[in-house]
């Protein structure tokens, strides 16, 4: 616990950027449900079993058995988180003035993308863009969105179609199966790669079970599977849905592709039977991923996201809606209307709320948008702060006093002035940029 | 007292799982003859790597449990990072989650074509990273480092007149970095002296070219300057430590080795300018500055390795360990590289199986052969590591035709190496029968670990 004078002296030397804060100086961290999961006792138990062979390891065949059995890809390759995969990836799949249609960019996904000379096009449909509107699959690609770049540049400068489910910068909003099935038809026709960004894919599967015509008696584990059958191949974090601390993969049912990536892999990550992952973290990982297509899990995770979305929305906060599967979005526009988005009003929001009750949340808004390859801000139409709320960790009163931290930011609002930016690293700028206040 | 006990108790152990030279001579076939190919439940003991493979302290799994996952400013980071900060002096620590990791950022900043980077010897993943920016490598190992069977104190040593032919001849401003690589693993694990890295230091000093060391086997390392060198018996292990990174502008590590972690490297240094391009990079392919792609776990497994390794009592029984089975293996005739390194024995496959031509890879086949005969796993330092091709697709050799069976720390006792002595001078009496391999498929890089082979006729 910190008092409100320490709090203070640590955001001001963090230059009032939530990445750079101590953890020790944090009451309830909200920065990522990325990595920050807590393991189960049967995970735990696997820890304790890790085959540390650097070849051939026991717990890479046991991943690779699971990873068939419930996402059904056919050849697996580790790495040590997801960027790892994405990296590898790119690299094989993106010649030079490609263009990669997705559904929303995301920031790791689509860098890689760039660093190997692609072109990232959001293709995502234009509710997504609007915080208000409750549409239920705000997740959905715009078929008619993708036509057009097919017709424009020809599928033969289209390596894949990049699909989240679960798509974060949206808000964690998903993807309905039907839209999926008619990517899937769409793409076929075209020749065209589905390439499935799939860490959040089982609280993609919720939704659709809560929300989808036919899906309503179906397991999640089921959904699950069917999602993976209409993409071609994967790239995972692990950190998120597969409840671990630490690991990835790149799945992929084309065996020239995984021939290419198990070669690229050891210069990268490491041999392709441990990718750089310790052998317990591959059997964590294997765990983790049967219990992340539990319906009881993913009831209870989704569930707590939604509790405390809806005490926000009592207190009148703005949040993006639907309330989507890992967080609670707010929407700092709305929040803070006097503050113009070149003076970073999620950055602002996020230290903010820091202030006041030691909640770490995160800006994802211009900062994380970043610059055009011309140099210019890229200024999304959404200008988030995300509250990620990470798996398992915290109870229903961790979850009362973040809204009421919100809410006792939002009384004073308009008190609140806006930022500039004093430093900027060249890539991905949000998690080392610094700031000061206006 | 004779005898030299492993300083620890086991609390936790592994079952090994038997089978018979039968199943292993199928086994190796469908492994297309390369051991990285072999299932670990198929091996008995697994000299494969001292990489990953140690066995964790009680210290370290209770710092497994005490790990904080933060994705931002981790409190285990900042052990870390002290610790690291404590026993190299370096002030800029940046977590990777392993050392080609480190390599391959450091690599990509600093290299390019036309560049080349110095070395006594730079082991696989180094070169390939080099390679990999368009850059060139440059082994300068001293003379006596080439011969395997000629013994002599610090045969991982750099040659200096060679460093300083090869910088006139290259120009300083072509060579971004030299590197020492501690203990030098391709050599042989073979120690670099501290007047060594004094003298290359100041060589690079006047060229104004930075030094970093490979340090990951620095402790074992210093143990050896303590024995073999002139004027430091009686110092202290990490004060020897503290001065040879005294000498470094940085350095590369892969905590996999003289950390006891089974994940885990950095990168650490002097310079602010070339720290925060390493960070920008380390954003892109590993993680946040904080965890740089490691769980907050086993930062404080590393952590606390850095500091046990450098016991006396633990460096005395794994230096004398090797030593152990060296002896034996000379005893019997076995040609192996002498004196013994710190961290496996290095067997001369060009004279163990002196009827097997270079072409026909004899370390190769040799791995093979300990493999079938006793469940043995080692790994082939010599051509098919590192050999080339010309432009007529014939095969350049590597100097050194070697196999390596490295020691996992703290992981097998006594009576595991007498078997493995056993039977290597076994396969020795039996050699002639052993068979030279021809390669039915191979990666453009880094074949080793996925190439295809199978015996010539």
């Amino acid at each position: 616990m910190t008092t409100a004078a320490q709090r203070k002296k640590a955001m001001k030397e963090a230059g009032y950027n939530t990445f750079l804060l101590k953890s020790e100086d944090v009451y309830i961290d909200l920065l990522t449900d990325s990595g920050t999961s807590a393991m189960s006792d049967r995970q735990w138990a696997g820890m304790m079993l890790g085959d540390e062979a650097y070849a051939g390891s026991r717990n890479f065949y046991h991943l690779e058995e699971v990873v068939r059995e419930v996402y059904g890809y056919k050849y697996l390759i580790p790495t040590h988180q997801g960027r790892g995969a994405e990296n590898i990836l790119s690299k094989i799949l993106i010649k030079k003035g490609d263009i990669i249609p997705g559904n929303m960019y995301f920031t790791t996904t689509r860098l890689h993308q760039e660093l190997a000379g692609g072109k990232f096009e959001d293709i995502i449909i234009d509710e997504a863009h609007d915080p208000e509107n409750e549409f239920p699959f705000k997740g959905n690609i715009d078929l008619e969105k993708l036509k057009k770049l097919i017709k424009k540049h020809g599928a033969q400068k289209i390596p894949y179609v990049s699909m989240a489910t679960s798509v974060n910068m949206a808000g964690g909003q998903p993807i309905s199966m039907k839209n999926l099935k008619e990517l899937r038809t769409l793409t076929k026709k075209h020749g065209i790669r589905v390439i499935h960004d799939m860490t959040r894919v089982a609280e993609n599967a919720y939704f659709i079970q809560q929300k989808e015509k036919g899906y309503e008696h179906k397991t999640i584990k089921t959904i699950v599977k069917e999602i993976c059958s209409y993409t071609d191949g994967a790239t995972m974090s692990a950190k998120k849905d597969a409840l671990v601390n630490i690991g990835g993969f790149l799945a992929v049912n084309d065996w020239d592709v995984f021939e290419e990536a198990r070669n690229m892999v050891v210069v990268y990550e490491g041999l392709h039977t441990y990718g750089g992952l310790a052998g317990r973290d591959m059997e964590a990982m294997a765990i983790g991923i049967g219990e992340s297509v539990c319906d009881d899990h993913i009831r209870a995770r989704v569930g707590q996201v939604i509790y405390l979305g809806e005490k926000m929305m009592e207190y009148d906060v703005p949040i993006v809606k639907p309330i989507g599967g890992h967080g609670i979005f707010v929407d700092a526009k709305k929040f803070l209307p006097h503050i113009p988005q070149d003076r970073f009003p999620a950055q602002t929001l996020a230290a903010e709320l820091y202030l006041d009750s030691g909640v770490r949340t995160m800006e994802r808004g211009v900062v994380s948008a970043g610059r055009k390859a011309n140099g210019e801000n890229y200024f999304p139409k959404l200008e988030l702060v995300r509250f990620t709320i990470p798996r398992r960790v915290y109870t229903q009163a961790h979850m009362d006093v973040i809204a009421e931290s919100a809410a006792r930011v939002y009384q004073r609002r308009k008190a609140i002035t806006g930022m500039k930016m004093i430093y900027e690293p060249k890539y991905l700028r949000f998690f080392q940029a610094k700031f000061e206040k206006l | 007292m004779q005898t030299i006990i492993e300083p620890f108790r086991i609390k936790s152990v592994e079952p090994i799982y038997f089978n018979t030279r039968e199943e292993r001579i199928t086994i190796l076939e469908k492994a297309f003859y390369n051991p990285f190919l072999v299932h670990a439940n198929a091996v008995l003991i697994d000299l494969l790597t001292d990489s990953g493979t140690s066995a964790m302290s009680s210290h370290q799994w209770a710092g497994i449990m005490q790990g904080d996952e933060s994705y931002a400013g981790s409190t285990s980071y900042f052990r870390f990072e002290e610790t690291i900060q404590r026993i190299t002096g370096l002030p800029l620590v940046i977590p990777t989650h392993q050392g080609r990791a480190a390599e391959k950022i450091l690599f990509s900043i600093l290299g390019g074509k036309g560049k080349y980077f110095l070395s006594n010897t730079l082991f696989d993943t180094t070169r390939a990273n080099i390679e990999y920016s368009g850059a060139e490598g440059v082994d300068l190992v001293c003379e006596e480092g080439k011969h395997p069977s000629i013994p002599a104190p610090f045969k991982g040593n750099m040659d200096t007149g060679a460093l300083k032919k090869c910088i006139a001849e290259k120009g300083a401003a072509n060579i971004p970095l030299c590197i020492i690589t501690v203990t030098n693993n391709s050599g042989g694990g073979q120690p670099v002296s501290m007047q060594n890295i004094r003298e290359v230091k100041a060589i690079c000093e006047a060229n104004n070219i930075p030094m970093f060391i490979d340090a990951c086997r620095f402790a074992e390392n210093a143990y050896f300057i303590k024995l073999r060198e002139e004027g430091y018996r009686h110092t202290a292990i990490p004060d020897i430590v503290k001065e040879l990174f005294s000498y470094a502008d940085g350095c590369t590590m892969s905590a996999k080795k003289d950390a006891f972690a089974n994940i885990g490297g950095f990168l650490a240094m002097h310079d602010e300018k070339l720290a925060q391009l390493c960070r920008n990079m380390l954003i892109m392919t590993e993680g946040f500055p904080t965890y740089g792609g490691l769980a907050g776990r086993d930062l404080e497994a590393i952590a606390i390795g850095l500091t046990e390794v450098m016991d006396e009592h633990y460096l005395q029984y794994r230096i004398r360990s090797i030593e152990y089975l060296t002896n034996h293996l000379i005893a019997a005739g076995v040609p192996v590289m002498q004196p013994a390194g710190g961290h496996a024995i290095y067997l001369d496959a060009k004279e163990f199986l002196s009827h097997v031509p270079v072409e026909q890879y004899p370390g190769q086949a040799l791995v093979g052969a300990l493999y079938i005969h006793g469940g043995i796993r080692g790994v082939e330092i010599g051509s098919l590591m590192f050999g080339k091709y010309d432009a007529d697709q014939k095969l350049i050799p590597a100097p050194l035709e070697l196999v390596r069976l490295a020691i996992p720390r703290r992981v097998y006792t006594q009576s595991h190496i007498d078997y493995v002595a056993e039977v290597i001078i076994e396969v020795y009496h039996q050699r002639d029968a052993i068979k030279g391999l021809t390669i039915i498929e191979e990666a453009p890089m880094l074949r080793h670990f996925t190439a295809k082979l199978k015996p010539v006729d």
